[in-house]
């Protein structure tokens, strides 16, 4: 590999521009740049030979863009151009020195959540271009000017389970140090290095000159060889003309600013041209490359947000199943929304990192453990910890994840760490390793602290760093092994010290058996911190422990001046206060008015002396009633009816708890599947039906947006349901509305489909065959209502 | 970008607000949310003059580059020569906070959701105040905006409209394949230039489909 061995010792000079120089050439504004690979190569050739004569040491295919939906209408396939495009970067070189490199650039439609591409597809499309790519013999493959991470990550994949070739990778910032999705330098460095890229760095966007903080926080982050390619300088319009104003001596003179802090590849971008390489090899040719030597630490993270494991982080423990009967009932209805709820929950109180466990016999782990993760980081920005014993949702959770994950867990067992390490090798994550064995859990410090060894070293045969495994020195329950909860913080201690892991541990186990829980976790808890767990296993929504993490962390000089700790604790007195006064509403009231904190304490409070269903058509259903009818005579609007409707559903919260707890019968006016239909993304017009519909008491199966009229079938099949609602807000995606409704009534001849969206009306909605038009959310209660009490 | 106010009463006539009570909370819910939408909101735009080289049975531009099919355009831009082309985005952070709040807190969804429409229309209008008072010549005028999907002006143009301003990597704007803005606050429009000043009312007198629309003003 010669490449490998150059990025080792040497600087790799890349080529500037082909845009800018094809627009000199006269390639007129949206016209496809790689049918010119085929239609006009002399002119590609030619531009290649320039930038080589200049002194670049790797060319970069004319392929920005060859991709299958770029190339959609262009009469050229994309393994056309990719072979052209090699093709022709080869005839420049000829019997020269210099190497091709494959491009590939983002693929121009976002994927989900932003957007309606899924994951796979978008691997997909990358795939076909890499597989060409090395077909028709690139050196290596550069992935460049992205801006979402999780695009990134499918190219990437695509790159290193498709070839063997070296893969460059290059965002796009923003001067604000973020792409236009969010995404941090940080937490590409942390990302792009788990997946194993060769080079990583930025390009394109920003001149020399503004790029120079951001190349500094990545120089100072990465051991992997750094690249960079600036545009020549910020884009200003002249008379309609985009023009690049940093002359080569300019470009040149920072980049070997670049180049003296560890840059070690380095070439151009928009608006450079073979005049700014030519100074750029001839600067670089009097230097000396430096090798980064820098370590990353302990991090996560997700695209927006980077968690570095150098203080105590909390990691939330509520998203599993186990003793939880409202948390089983909402796996098994497949209710994202409770899930979503406990993430939203724990992440406000204070959580760092949440734990995800969906392991229920009933249920089918791996497809849950990726739906869960995928609605998770579309609403939150906390890195997770996917936690399962199966390989196989481990890498399927991995796959999916968009930045880098924590595996819960591994432990000491040979045929366990064979199988689930690779994983967390090719996808960069960290791994907490449980110190048990097939002989159970070491009675001693000694004893576990020497599978934690075994742990460490198995990793590192992986070529896993050890400040990514994370050690769970195992906390045992007072009640039975009272001589034993010691040996754990001897452990987590002899731990930290001789092998200089992080540490992991759930904290609340301790107590199990006996009375006053809270007092023992909390105890147990600083004394574990002060043994030194980084990372404890809790529930957020328990302040005592937050109070405590809260206060070591201000007396170990984790929290910096006390200012966490004083902005939290600042107003203390005053919110006793509050929270101690009593509810002056009456259910019905706060219905009405829509206070959505005061509904659950009043329900609780009605539920002690009444039944479920008494509050329900006693309270709640009346002061429903009163809310729409003011509605629908125009007396409140859109978003105080939905408040309403929000504030019965904290109600129902605690009705079902009741039921729950008493295994009395639940309430379902009727059960209704609600989706958005292909194509389309907005979504709130169907949640605030699905909210308004709940309130009254129906069962809603939310199928969420851009739902395949397959996928609406299938749940309608399944779950035995007469009613659907579809929403669609485009005209664009109302034939797929109407191509649904008939699959639907082809395959299941007794479902209604109720119909609503911006661009439909009554008529509208006859002719693509809907049974009902609801023109707003409080219409679709009523025909719902209507519909159940006549079938 | 700066500077731009929202209009809190266009956030209250999209949230279906006709002359109802308010009411404290909401009133306090809609001011949140407009602050909070200052600080998530990164508005990018970006805009470029083509000359109306043909008017057959579309606008041409540039002779044959980008083709602006339908009779309403034609109409639209009747005393024009020549055309701005405009796509302007909020970012993809509003998506994204938009999208937590319909899970943690559905009525600031849409209270943020409407504030962001609002927003997205008044960069819109600061767009084309600054290219009248900085890019046009003396007695030149913009016209209202006409964006795809409106009239006869096919949404399908969506595509190469964005491809001609090369706004996905000027700005970060895509669209699905079924031709979906995205980020979702986004817009894009044709402003033609002409001598007179034909008004630049709203884009509802502009558009043949507000029979339907709920959300057209109700001055209309």
């Amino acid at each position: 590999m010669e490449l490998r061995e150059r990025l080792k010792n040497g600087f790799i000079i890349f080529d500037g521009a082909m845009g800018t120089m094809l627009q000199d050439t006269g390639l007129k504004a949206g016209e496809l740049p790689e049918v010119l690979n085929i239609r006009n190569r002399d002119v590609i050739i030619d531009i290649h030979k320039k930038y080589l004569d200049a002194g670049a040491t790797v060319v970069t295919t004319n392929t920005f863009g060859a991709n299958e939906l770029k190339l959609k209408n262009s009469g050229v396939t994309v393994e056309e151009a990719v072979d052209a495009a090699v093709a022709n970067a080869r005839e420049a070189i000829g019997a020269g020195d210099g190497h091709v490199a494959l491009d590939i650039g983002p693929i121009g439609e976002l994927l989900k959540p932003m957007g309606t591409l899924s994951f796979e597809n978008a691997y997909d499309i990358f795939r076909r271009q890499v597989v060409q790519g090395v077909k028709s013999g690139a050196d290596l493959i550069l992935i460049e000017t992205m801006t979402d991470l999780y695009e990134s990550k499918a190219a990437i994949l695509a790159a290193k389970e498709n070839s063997d070739l070296p893969v460059f990778f290059t965002m796009s910032f923003e001067e604000s140090g973020r792409t236009f999705t969010g995404c941090s330098a940080e937490a590409m460095v942390i990302t792009a290095r788990g997946l194993g890229v060769d080079a990583l760095g930025v390009n394109c966007s920003l001149g020399p000159i503004e790029m120079k903080p951001l190349i500094d926080r990545i120089l100072e982050l990465s051991d992997v060889p750094v690249m960079v390619q600036p545009n020549a300088g910020i884009p200003v319009v002249v008379n309609g003309k985009t023009e690049y104003r940093v002359t080569p001596e300019e470009f040149a003179e920072c980049m070997r600013g670049f180049a003296e802090k560890g840059a070690r590849v380095l070439g151009g971008c928009c608006g450079t041209t073979d005049r700014h390489i030519r100074l750029l090899a001839e600067t670089l040719g009097t230097m000396e490359a430096r090798t980064l030597e820098k370590k990353m630490g302990s991090s996560v993270c997700t695209p927006t947000k980077v968690v570095k494991i150098d203080e105590v982080r909390i990691i939330g423990e509520r998203i599993n199943p186990t003793g939880k009967k409202l948390f089983k009932e909402a796996l098994k209805k497949g209710d994202l929304d409770y899930i979503m709820r406990e993430a939203i929950a724990q992440v406000e109180a204070g959580a760092d990192i949440l734990d995800v466990n969906v392991g229920l016999p009933e249920i089918d782990e791996e497809e849950m453990m990726v739906k869960v993760i995928e609605e998770l980081q579309s609403i939150i920005d906390v890195p997770l910890q996917i936690d399962s014993n199966n390989p196989g949702v481990i890498e399927k959770a991995l796959r999916i994840y968009n930045g880098k994950a924590i595996v819960n867990s591994v432990n000491g067992e040979d045929e366990i760490l064979d199988r689930v390490l690779p994983l967390i090798k090719k996808y960069g994550a960290a791994v907490v390793g449980l110190t048990l064995d097939s002989k159970g859990i070491p009675a001693t410090a000694e004893g576990r602290c020497e599978i934690a060894g075994k742990i460490v070293k198995k990793a590192e045969s992986y070529g896993i760093d050890r400040s990514d495994v994370y050690i769970d020195c195992l906390t045992l329950t007072a009640a039975a092994q009272q001589k034993e909860v010691r040996e754990t913080l001897k452990a987590l201690e002899m731990v930290k010290e001789k092998l200089g892991v992080k540490t992991v541990l759930g904290v609340s186990n301790v107590s199990f058996g006996l009375p006053n829980r809270g007092l023992l976790n909390r105890t147990f808890l600083t004394a574990a911190l002060t043994a030194g767990l980084d990372l404890p296993i809790i529930n957020p929504l328990d302040k005592g422990m937050l109070d405590v993490i809260n206060a070591f962390k201000v007396l170990w000089f984790q929290d910096e001046n006390c200012e966490k700790y004083v902005e939290i604790y600042k107003n203390t007195e005053g919110e006793a206060l509050k929270k101690s006064g009593p509810g002056v509403h009456g259910l019905a009231e706060i219905i009405e008015k829509g206070l959505k904190e005061e509904a659950l304490g009043a329900t609780v409070k009605l539920l002690e002396n009444s039944e479920p269903l008494e509050v329900i058509n006693g309270y709640i259903i009346p002061a429903l009633d009163l809310v729409g009818d003011k509605y629908e005579k125009g007396d409140i609007f859109l978003p105080q009816l939905i408040q309403s409707a929000e504030t019965v559903r904290n109600a129902f919260t605690a009705i079902k708890e009741k039921i729950a707890a008493t295994s009395s019968e639940e309430v379902n006016k009727g059960r209704i599947v609600l989706a958005t239909v292909k194509g389309d993304v907005h979504d709130i017009g169907k949640n605030i039906v699905k909210v308004l519909l709940e309130s009254y008491g129906f069962e809603v199966i939310d199928l969420g947006k851009d739902v395949p009229k397959e996928a609406i079938l299938g749940a309608v099949l399944e779950k035995d349901v007469r009613l659907v609602g579809l929403s669609a807000l485009m005209t664009t995606t109302v034939c797929n509305m109407e191509e649904t409704i008939a699959h639907l009534k082809e395959h299941c001849p007794g479902c209604r489909v109720m119909v609503g969206g911006a661009v439909l009306n009554e008529s509208y909605a006859e002719s693509i065959g809907a049974d009902f038009y609801g023109r707003d959310a409080k219409e679709s209660v009523n025909i719902a209502n209507e519909f159940f009490e006549l079938n | 970008m700066e500077n731009v106010e929202i209009d809190r009463k266009e956030v209250l006539r999209y949230l279906g607000h006709r002359n109802q009570a308010v009411g404290e909370r909401l009133e306090r819910l809609v001011c949140e949310c407009m602050e909070e939408l200052k600080g998530i909101a990164a508005p990018k735009y970006i805009c470029r003059t083509f000359g109306i080289t043909d008017r057959d049975r579309s606008v041409s531009l540039e002779n044959g580059l980008f083709e602006l099919p339908g009779q309403a355009i034609l109409k639209h831009l009747s005393a024009s020569g020549s055309c701005v082309l405009m796509a302007a985005t909020l970012g993809s952070e509003v998506d994204k906070k938009i999208r937590y709040y319909e899970k943690a807190d559905l009525t600031k969804a849409l209270v943020l959701d409407a504030c962001a429409t609002a927003l997205i229309e008044a960069v819109c209008d600061r767009i084309c105040e600054d290219i009248e008072k900085e890019d046009l010549a003396e007695g030149e005028h913009l016209t209202s905006r006409f964006s795809p999907g409106y009239g006869d002006l096919p949404i399908g143009i969506q595509k190469r409209f964005l491809e001609v301003l090369d706004a996905g990597r000027r700005i970060g704007l895509t669209a699905s394949s079924t031709n979906i803005l995205l980020p979702r606050k986004s817009v894009t429009a044709v402003m033609g230039i002409a001598a007179e000043n034909c008004g630049r009312k709203s884009g509802c007198a502009a558009c043949g489909k507000t029979r339907e629309c709920a959300y057209k003003k109700m001055e209309d």
